[in-house]
């Protein structure tokens, strides 16, 4: 998680933590993914930083989660489930 | 909605230059367009710029390219890695801040690309593995064409792949009824980058038209692939596409020479992490 300031943000930043009003009134939820959009409305909103997430490195349970999750569309193609397989081999081997 | 396709050919023919580095880059398209430029004058022009030349000199000597720390001017940069690799790095380090700001991890996903592009090429032994980190490095520029040329269209390209789960090169046949590797070929023939290099970008997505540079081809697709695979960088989609046979045929690489190629991408990939132009 690191504190990002607002005109560094850039589409596809999750929020670490939610962004409040001054009188704490929830603006953007924690998760948010921010667009564009969303972006400019924080500016517009004379917010400095926001907080973000980021920079922890994964697990291998998350990172052998995203690969099914990227697989799925594709895993039945020829080839494409050895590729997988040699790719989770190779993730079980570098987390040891 | 769909584009006409001339005009938007017409439309992508009109850019010039990549806005974050106007006056450089167009300068920098004259040179390297002309193939009776020297050696001493390319020497020169970069010289002569401080920006490109800390770029130039930072690239090569990251782990990423594989001088680490040895070269100290871009004479010697020159010498090591020949004209035409550096005509293409200069190509593709410019064109970074641009990906930086088309959408969050493509930078990371070219260069990961790139790097894959390198590692496979060594493997197989191609003559020129320059020639590929470059194309590798560039396969996508489509994608920072079409955002900055027509941004509110490619966020609704961004959107429907989120919102339907695509590929984006499915979303954009949908909202332009081109894909990012006709818009890269399109901008890659109007500011005269080499022939076999518009057909890797071209073609990338399909190696089995490539005619001139088939086997370069077939990398940048196949280093495409891995890289997204492993999760390295953000392409526009979450989905890997599947490999396309002809250019699995073309590389014939072996359980273990994949097994190899994790490896040895992993490496490069956590020294690529840090990688960035940006704290200049």
């Amino acid at each position: 998680m690191i504190r990002i300031l607002v005109n560094n943000l850039k589409p596809g930043m999750k929020l670490a933590q939610p962004v409040q009003s001054e009188s704490g009134m929830v603006l953007l939820p924690e998760g948010t993914e921010l667009a564009f959009s969303g972006i400019e409305r924080l500016n517009a909103m004379g917010i400095n930083s926001v907080m973000i997430e980021g920079t922890k490195s994964k697990s291998k349970e998350e990172v052998l989660e995203e690969i099914e999750a990227r697989f799925k569309k594709t895993e039945n193609e020829k080839n494409m489930d050895m590729l997988k397989r040699l790719l989770i081999e190779h993730i079980n081997e570098l987390y040891k | 909605m769909k584009f006409d396709i001339k005009t938007l050919q017409a439309e992508i023919g009109k850019i010039d230059t990549i806005p974050t580095i106007p006056a450089i880059f167009k300068k920098m398209l004259a040179i390297l367009e002309n193939p009776k430029t020297s050696l001493s004058e390319i020497s020169n022009f970069i010289s002569n710029d401080p920006v490109l030349t800390s770029r130039v000199l930072k690239m090569v000597n990251s782990a990423v390219y594989g001088f680490p720390g040895r070269i100290s001017s871009i004479n010697q940069a020159l010498l090591l890695l020949g004209l035409n690799a550096v005509r293409g790095l200069l190509l593709g380090i410019s064109v970074f801040e641009a990906m930086q700001k088309t959408m969050l991890g493509l930078w990371d996903h070219a260069l990961g690309t790139a790097i894959a592009g390198r590692i496979f090429a060594t493997k197989k032994n191609l003559a020129e593995p320059d020639d590929v980190f470059v194309a590798a490095l560039l396969h996508d520029i489509g994608k920072v064409i079409l955002s900055l040329k027509f941004p509110a269209d490619y966020q609704n390209v961004i959107q429907k792949v989120k919102e339907e789960n695509l590929f984006i090169f499915e979303a954009e046949i949908e909202i332009f009824g081109i894909t990012h590797a006709d818009a890269g070929a399109w901008i890659a023939q109007k500011w005269n980058f080499p022939r076999n290099l518009i057909e890797a970008i071209e073609y990338h997505h399909r190696p089995e038209l490539s005619k001139n540079v088939p086997m370069n081809t077939a990398v940048v697709h196949l280093a495409d692939i891995f890289t997204r695979a492993r999760g390295h960088g953000f392409a526009g989609d979450n989905f890997i596409p599947a490999i396309n046979l002809h250019a699995w045929d073309r590389l014939n690489f072996s359980e273990s020479d994949i097994r190899e190629i994790f490896v040895q991408m992993e490496d490069s990939l956590q020294a690529s992490e840090s990688f960035s132009f940006s704290d200049e």
